[in-house]
């Protein structure tokens, strides 16, 4: 195999899982990174994608059982790449992979070991609503469908070595703890970055009061509260409470002024949400609290007014500075300046911030490894000269996805089979 | 010949060997359908999935030259493609070979062992069955021709067709009006970068200079048959529809473009063609003829007022570019001049990327006053508007300028007959799956892209014209053949009525009428094995390979029993 026709591509959400198997069909050998245990992205924490509210696993799976049994494709799990050397057609990449301590060969992914398993620490995955064992996969219906053991938190790798509780349980004898991190170095003549993006902190804006109330949820963690294998089965309680909410306020617009862009998904999701809301809670009011709605192309907004002018309060308020929400032990009130500049307050069981997205932490490393430009907010630039380009502003490396800036299923695919162009421009010409 | 049906169960460490009795799954299998006609070879393994797992069953398909092959095991969605692999190594056709699901069934879920274990042979029963009721399918290979048509020479076109035309592929490009560009060559400045007119200028110009792109001008395409790989079309010309051009391709792209809707169409927008009211794209027009933007009289404006989403209720669709372009405008008044007074109305800004925050920032910073409304009317030049407050006011303009709604290009409904591409509740081509692909179509080696599949700016046209790219690039490479799918359908003759029920539901366009024989036949290359045309059959004369009625029926009755 010409290694200068091999493809590197980091993130293995769907426009990272796009592009590779595009890539895997013309016979070059795709390396996949990622640094979760599993791979899928952020598509996957949606128990329903929009507009279609169809199935996300059902969307998804296929395409991830596709990747990890491809011959041309090589998954990196729980990798981080680490250097990034040379130019277009010759590119020397060097891979973190950590140990996952379970052979991804050995093991069938029976669960078998989590049971016995001492340790009960919060699950990030989850968005810190559940928890999980040391020895763990983030949900059910993970793939691979292969634990990994969190060392900062397992007895055996914190001064028990004789807890052996998960190498006992486990009839594969699949669990290994002396794994060891490699470095793997691989040649590739392109790269594709498709890392997706980071949710906005919220607690960073305390008008909000997130984290200062149980009712105080941000949108991603709604999406796992409603999603049948999240937290509650997908049970709407109230965390810590068996409380289901009668009233509900989404906040539109988190965070867009501090990051000065619109994420321009988040009044899909936000109507998303107040459907999901509706169907399993009939009676609960819903409150939108919006200032302008985004619903750009063809089906989006017969999407939005379907759901909120039938099954929400449609609530426009003057300005994000002037809402705020206050909370007691019983009661969360939201305050706000109405269209016509009057203050007024409305009080609800459960508020859902509708959070911007916002680049990942881990860009600049990448950015200054690949030697290639990030715009003023830190997401990915490509190149200017060109209309509608993918090309990073280094040739040889491609950006796709939420790397570039926030963005739906639909522009990431696009960008993500654009930027394949790309790398077989560049490989095969 | 006597059948050899192997039947290997898979104890998955403790999931299936603690749930269910494998040995009594075997002994019962073996004893009910042995016969004079049948030997069943049963046996256990610890992990079939597994390395050793697999050389075992390669193994035992070797050895006792087996016929027909049952996996007892997980689900079909962990390994059945692991089988499959297994099969291909071997002599034994992979169609000749089942999965039965008895982990997920059986194991996992039903605590008492004799039910389980029970269940397990129904299963496994079912699937001793069908298999022997299972037929040899081979793959077949086809060539394929790497060239690709792309209709529409705006700039979503031709941009498709310089990212795929090379030396080992050629591509013809047609516009069926005189010149190339589409609207693009109408506007001053694109967005959302700074780059403008001379930029389109320079990529018509990569077009006609590359000499693996042939252009044709005033034509349209008046025919096409194929499929993906294998596409024969004939092209007409427009003002001598006798003058025909005969081409092969392998791949179609779609990039017709739009049209805008007439505003007066709408109640809220009325005005003469004598009043200063203009569309966008007339000031676009007027600013690249004139290099000004005037009044009929000849003198510039003092005060602009543009309307925003004209339409868009009607429509129910936001057209996503206006908001952006209507800054444009605005800001080519104050770049004019900053004296003149602009005013913006609009409902909702759309703005969904992450750029299009730094031209908003732009356009209030030179001065443009945007005001949210919630209704508006223009009469003539005067524009009344509700604000969110719920306070009416009026105001008198000496140019209006107005945004309308993106709409359907005029060809796309013949066109969607001539591609049998079906079109979508708003008029635009129909995508294959809006999220996950959005410039496939229901036939493969067919595409759509720009906004012939929804409105968009043209910095995401360019973007669909590289992701159709992509996909050609990846799916036709040039000297290489593609394996069809064989889990087709097939019309057996002696039984086909001609009602051509099948015909209508096909949602692939694989179905054609033999007038001659007076009866259906489906294209292989084409059906995906989709079997909508199997149950709409009255006289049950086609049928689903490897899923015919009678491999079902017998699975059935078997599980039945």
């Amino acid at each position: 195999m010409d290694q200068q026709k091999n493809v590197l591509v980091i993130g293995a959400g769907i426009a990272g899982m796009k592009a590779c198997l595009l890539l895997a069909k013309t016979g070059k050998q795709v390396y996949l990174v990622e640094k979760l245990p599993i791979i899928g992205g952020k598509t996957i924490k949606n128990e329903e994608s929009f507009p279609n509210l169809e199935c996300s696993t059902c969307m998804v799976a296929p395409v991830q059982q596709e990747i990890l049994q491809h011959p041309n494709i090589k998954t990196l799990t729980l990798s981080e790449v680490e250097k990034i050397e040379g130019d277009i057609g010759n590119f020397t990449i060097i891979i973190n992979k950590k140990a996952r301590y379970v052979s991804d060969t050995d093991c069938i992914g029976c669960d078998m070991c989590f049971d016995p398993c001492p340790v009960s620490i919060s699950n990030e995955w989850e968005e810190n609503l559940m928890n999980k064992k040391a020895i763990y996969v983030p949900c059910s219906g993970s793939l691979p469908n292969v634990p990994t053991i969190d060392t900062e938190h397992c007895y055996h790798f914190n001064g028990k070595q004789e807890c052996n509780a998960c190498v006992e349980a486990c009839m594969f004898e699949a669990i290994n703890f002396d794994d060891k991190d490699e470095k793997v170095e691989i040649q590739v003549g392109a790269v594709i970055i498709a890392t997706g993006s980071d949710i906005y902190d919220v607690s960073l804006l305390p008008q909000f009061g997130y984290g200062k109330h149980p009712g105080i949820y941000t949108s991603m963690e709604f999406e796992r509260l409603f999603a049948s294998n999240g937290p509650t089965s997908g049970e709407l309680t109230i965390r810590n409470s068996e409380k289901t909410p009668k009233s509900i306020a989404i906040i539109h617009c988190v965070g867009r002024k501090e990051q000065d862009y619109c994420s321009g998904i988040c009044c899909m999701y936000s109507a998303k949400h107040a459907h999901f809301i509706k169907h399993k809670l009939p009676d609960t009011k819903i409150y939108n609290f919006y200032r302008d709605i985004c619903v750009p192309g063809k089906t989006y907004q017969k999407f939005v007014e379907k759901i909120n002018d039938i099954e929400t309060q449609m609530i426009y308020h003057n300005s994000m500075d002037e809402l705020n929400i206050l909370h007691n032990e019983n009661e969360i009130t939201i305050e706000y300046i109405t269209g016509k500049s009057k203050k007024e307050t409305l009080t609800v069981d459960m508020v859902i911030l509708a959070s911007a997205l916002n680049p990942g932490k881990d860009f600049s490393d990448i950015s200054k490894m690949a030697k290639i430009d990030l715009d003023k907010n830190g997401f990915f630039i490509t190149n200017q000269e060109k209309v509608g380009s993918v090309e990073s502003t280094k040739p040889g490396i491609f950006i796709a996805g939420c790397a570039e800036g926030p963005k739906d299923v639909q522009t990431s695919v696009i960008q993500a089979e654009a930027a394949v162009s790309g790398v077989m421009s560049c490989l095969d010409s | 010949m006597k059948k050899k049906i192997g039947v290997y169960v898979c104890e998955c460490g403790p999931n299936i060997a603690d749930k269910v009795d494998i040995d009594k799954i075997i002994e019962t299998v073996v004893a009910a359908n042995n016969s004079e006609n049948v030997e069943i070879i049963g046996d256990r393994h610890k992990l079939l999935c597994s390395a050793a797992g697999k050389v075992f069953l390669e193994e035992e398909i070797k050895n006792k030259e087996l016929t027909h092959m049952v996996v007892a095991a997980c689900s079909p969605r962990d390994h059945n493609s692991t089988f499959i692999n297994v099969c291909k190594k071997t002599e034994l056709n992979p169609y000749l070979y089942k999965m039965v699901n008895i982990r997920e069934h059986c194991a996992w879920i039903i605590p008492d062992k004799d039910k389980a274990t029970n269940k397990a042979i129904e299963y496994i029963q079912g699937g001793v069955a069908r298999v022997q009721y299972q037929t040899e399918l081979i793959e077949k290979k086809l060539d394929t021709n790497p060239d690709v048509l792309v209709i529409g020479g705006g700039i979503a076109g031709i941009e498709a067709a310089i990212s795929l035309a090379g030396k080992k592929r050629k591509v013809t490009l047609i516009e069926r009006s005189a010149v190339l560009g589409g609207k693009s060559v109408f506007l001053k400045e694109l967005l959302p970068s700074q780059a403008g007119k001379e930029y389109i200028n320079k990529r018509i110009k990569d077009l006609t200079d590359n000499e693996n792109i042939q252009v044709f001008l005033n034509t349209e395409i008046e025919k096409i048959i194929g499929f993906l790989g294998n596409f024969e079309i004939i092209l007409s010309d427009v003002t001598n529809k006798d003058k025909k051009t005969e081409i092969k391709t392998g791949a179609t792209i779609v990039a017709t473009g739009f049209g805008l809707s007439d505003v007066t169409e709408f109640s809220n927008i009325n005005y003469d063609t004598k009043d200063e009211v203009y569309t966008s794209l007339e000031i676009e027009k007027m600013l690249s003829e004139k290099g000004k933007l005037k009044l009929s009289s000849g003198v510039p404006p003092k005060k602009v007022g543009l309307i925003h989403c004209v339409g868009r209720d009607e429509k129910k669709y936001c057209s996503q570019i206006c908001c952006n372009y209507m800054m444009k405008i605005a800001n080519y008044f104050k770049k004019q001049s900053a004296k003149i007074e602009v005013k913006e109305f609009y409902k909702d800004l759309c703005l969904p990327h992450k750029d299009d925050q730094k031209l908003f920032n732009l356009t209030k910073k030179n001065g443009v006053d945007l005001v949210r409304i919630k209704e508006v009317s223009l009469n003539g030049t005067k524009i009344k508007y509700s604000r969110i407050d719920g306070t009416i006011e009026e105001n008198e303009f000496d140019m209006v300028v107005v945004a309308p709604p993106i709409i359907p290009s005029d060809s796309t409904k013949n066109l969607s007959e001539i591609l049998d591409i079906p079109l979508d509740e708003f008029g635009f081509f129909q995508e294959a799956h809006l999220s996950t692909n959005p410039v496939g179509t229901s036939t493969d080696g067919i595409f759509i892209i720009g906004n012939a599949q929804g409105p968009r700016g043209i910095s995401n046209s360019i973007l669909m014209a590289h992701a159709a790219s992509g996909q050609i690039r990846t799916q036709l490479i040039p000297g290489e053949q593609i394996v069809p799918e064989v889990k087709v359908s097939e019309v057996l003759e002696a039984f086909c009525m001609g009602c051509k029920n099948c015909i209508d539901v096909c949602c692939y366009g694989a179905i054609y009428f033999d007038e001659i024989k007076g009866i259906s036949v489906v294209n292989e290359a084409i059906c995906r094995g989709c079997g909508n045309c199997v149950a709409s059959c009255p006289s049950g004369s086609i049928r689903l390979k490897h899923f015919t009625n009678e491999q079902i029926y017998q699975e059935v009755i078997e599980a039945l029993k």
